[in-house]
């Protein structure tokens, strides 16, 4: 039924107002004074150099690799969290192999210098 | 008998993977590792083939193991259908491990991987001949194909393997992906994923046939890749071509028998009661197969190309086993069924042994042309006669295990009345004979430029002796072979 | 009671992402984005169990994606290498220059 929706429809309603109003508002009411460090990049300190496209070395690639693999697998771990109780210790053992594989990897992509910097 | 003590095979296996690959970081691939983990990996294999005969006694047509909290969730069969294949597993992965010895502790820097992605792909055939669920078969089939891109791509200096891993790894992915598309058309027709279920489901009829055809034909293809049947074939003779030597012999061996355990227990167990003629089909595909594979072998110049269109036409003689079975499943199913069983016995002996000699050569000469078996008798009469036993096989003439799988595949045929396939086998066999006697005739009566003997180390020596013996003894001491084969696929036609 | 979209929508969907992954993988030479396009068709696999599991109200498809999704991630890893390794060798990720195998 679409009057099933009319609850996100006020939500959105809701959200899009906030957001608007404050980004509308501060720009009428705050007193504007830019000076040229205020308007710079990072505003920290750290003076910036060269463009923000620049391209990332191809080393990289191997580290975002790795990335991907160990955050997906991270998937498996969360049935078991939900189930942990009614798993016992089966649950625990198998996870626990589960991991030791993780780990065993982990070492393995270490050893082979899959994180150095060159 | 115990849960885990069925699964001992593929948990020795997992095991020693696991141990070569610690040996391997711990001795950070140096001379003891090129020398020791070869042997790590043959001393697991063969301690898996042990277990495997061990539980033999036990196997049984139940499905699957218990398990979380009691409930019986059906995973693997532990039948004697997947007992037969975890042979062949272990077998070829100790033959292969063998082999790849010298060839791949000549290419520096040694790496144990090799060895690991070995047994890891062996796990996966094991995994996969023994699923009953499509969950498993997704996953032990997606197990064993990335393995495989990893072995194809082991040389990674050298531009072949690569490309031919990235050929292998892009058709891969879409021929998984449409299986998938197919398996959640089977889902979702018959609300199950275990392959009993769906027979029973699609057997009270209550389910939309329309899902069912496009999700079999989806998941057909994907086997037939597995499998390089003639439509999903294009990658084959690329990935054989690039892959380091040994890879190419494991592929040729290792995912055709688990492709053919998996399309046999999915067509046997889930889609039996389904009426489509399948008799047409498989023979349809049966005859292209062996027709392009054996045709275009015929041009080839570079042996690991020859041979892979040879594997792809005896995938094709396989299949009409599978044919025969379907034109009459409900009667003694294990004809042309056990037909296949001892045909991929004996076709990986011979096929292991054929690559064996590809690399002894190659060890030496660094290239697999044709040309370079000339004169081989000269400069190396033991593999000379090698060659002349695993092609005689491979054609399917008598004193040799070719010959019986070939009597019983197309006998099986031929007692089902389907006359024209068997015909069109036996004249395929026939030109097959051109292209793998074009070798044998090129080491017997071809001069050779240059005499060297060729030298072979232990090692492989002892794969083209055992690969020979075996060969032979298929054909002249075959009870037991057939009587194996047969209560392998006896087994199969109790389940349902 | 807001799940009155029918089944069949999320099918079509599902199959429409499907045709457009393998179209994809058809006409497209640039191997990442094919691997992008076999990305997509899992996807549209993963809806479509997804869409069944919920109708037929078993968790078997949820569990289904759980699997389809780390596969898919652990072959783009080993895919995305591959690509890297070809880039070194040759300068290209175009299918069509890839070609030192044939016959």
């Amino acid at each position: 039924m679409p009057s099933d929706y009319v609850p996100i429809l006020i939500y959105l309603l809701v959200a899009t107002f906030i957001a608007a109003f404050a980004l509308v508002l501060p720009h009428y009411l705050g007193p504007r004074r830019p000076n040229p460090a205020k308007s710079d990049t990072i505003e920290s300190g750290k003076l910036s150099y060269g463009d923000a496209r620049r391209r990332v070395p191809v080393q990289y690639y191997i580290v975002a690799m790795v990335f991907i693999l160990f955050d997906i697998e991270v998937l498996f771990f969360y049935p078991w969290a939900v189930l942990f109780w009614d798993l016992k210790w089966y649950g625990l053992v198998q996870i626990a192999i589960f991991a030791f594989l993780l780990v065993e990897s982990y070492i393995y992509i270490w050893k082979k210098g899959a994180f150095k910097w060159k | 008998m115990n849960d885990l003590l069925l699964l001992s095979p593929e948990i020795i296996i997992a095991v020693t993977a696991f141990l070569v690959l610690t040996l391997d970081i711990i001795w950070k691939g140096d001379r003891r590792s090129a020398v020791i983990l070869p042997w790590v990996t043959v001393a697991g294999a063969v301690a898996a083939l042990l277990a495997v005969v061990y539980i033999w006694p036990a196997a049984s047509d139940t499905y699957g193991i218990a398990t979380d909290t009691g409930n019986f969730v059906p995973m693997l069969a532990l039948d004697r259908l997947a007992i037969f294949f975890k042979i062949l597993a272990v077998l070829t992965v100790a033959l292969v491990g063998l082999s790849a010895v010298d060839f791949i502790a000549q290419r520096s820097p040694f790496r144990g991987e090799f060895y690991v992605f070995t047994l890891l792909a062996g796990l996966s055939l094991m995994l996969l001949s023994a699923a009953t669920n499509l969950v498993m078969i997704y996953l032990s089939l997606e197990f064993l194909s990335i393995s495989s891109y990893v072995m194809t791509a082991y040389l990674r200096r050298d531009d072949r393997s690569v490309e031919a891993a990235i050929k292998y790894l892009l058709y891969g992915a879409v021929a998984s992906g449409v299986m998938l598309y197919g398996f959640s058309l089977l889902y979702g027709a018959t609300g199950s994923v275990d392959l009993a279920t769906i027979a029973r489901r699609i057997g009270e009829s209550q389910v939309s046939l329309t899902f069912v055809v496009s999700a079999v034909v989806m998941i057909l293809s994907g086997f037939g890749f597995k499998i390089a049947l003639v439509p999903f074939h294009q990658w084959s003779p690329d990935a054989y071509e690039g892959a380091p030597t040994p890879v190419t012999a494991f592929l040729s061996v290792g995912p055709k028998a688990a492709g053919f355990a998996v399309l046999i227990r999915v067509l046997v167990v889930a889609l039996p009661e389904y009426s489509v003629n399948w008799t047409a089909i498989l023979s349809l595909v049966s005859i292209l197969t062996m027709t392009v594979g054996n045709l275009v072998a015929l041009w080839q110049t570079n042996i690991k190309r020859m041979l892979a269109y040879s594997s792809i036409a005896q995938a094709g003689y396989m299949l009409i086993g599978l044919a025969a079975w379907s034109a009459e499943p409900g009667g003694w199913a294990g004809n042309g069924i056990s037909g296949i069983l001892l045909f991929l016995f004996a076709y990986m002996f011979t096929n292991l042994g054929i690559f064996a000699v590809a690399i002894a050569l190659e060890n030496q000469l660094g290239t697999a042309n044709i040309d370079d078996y000339a004169g081989l008798i000269r400069r190396s009469p033991y593999l000379s006669i090698a060659l002349i036993i695993f092609f005689l096989s491979l054609i399917g003439i008598p004193p040799t295990g070719g010959f019986m799988g070939k009597l019983f595949v197309f006998g099986a045929a031929i007692d089902r009345g389907l006359y024209i396939l068997a015909g069109i086998g036996i004249l395929n066999s026939v030109i097959s004979v051109y292209y793998y006697f074009g070798v044998v005739r090129r080491a017997f009566f071809v001069e050779a430029e240059d005499d060297t003997p060729i030298r072979v180390s232990p090692a492989l020596n002892l794969v083209v002796t055992v690969t020979m013996i075996m060969t032979l003894l298929i054909a002249l001491y075959g009870q037991p072979f057939i009587n194996l084969a047969n209560s392998s696929a006896q087994i199969l036609a109790a389940a349902f | 009671m807001i799940n009155q979209v029918p089944v069949s929508y999320y099918l079509l969907l599902g199959a429409i992402l499907f045709s457009i992954g393998a179209g994809g993988v058809l006409i497209r030479r640039n191997a990442i984005v094919i691997l992008m396009c076999v990305e997509m068709m899992m996807n549209a696999v993963n809806l479509t169990f997804i869409a069944f599991s919920r109708y037929l109200d078993s968790a078997t498809g949820q569990i289904f994606v759980f699997m389809v999704m780390a596969v898919a991630a652990v072959e783009v890893a080993i895919g995305l290498a591959l690509l890297v390794e070809l880039n070194r060798h040759k300068q290209t990720v175009n299918i069509d220059e890839i070609n030192s195998l044939k016959g």
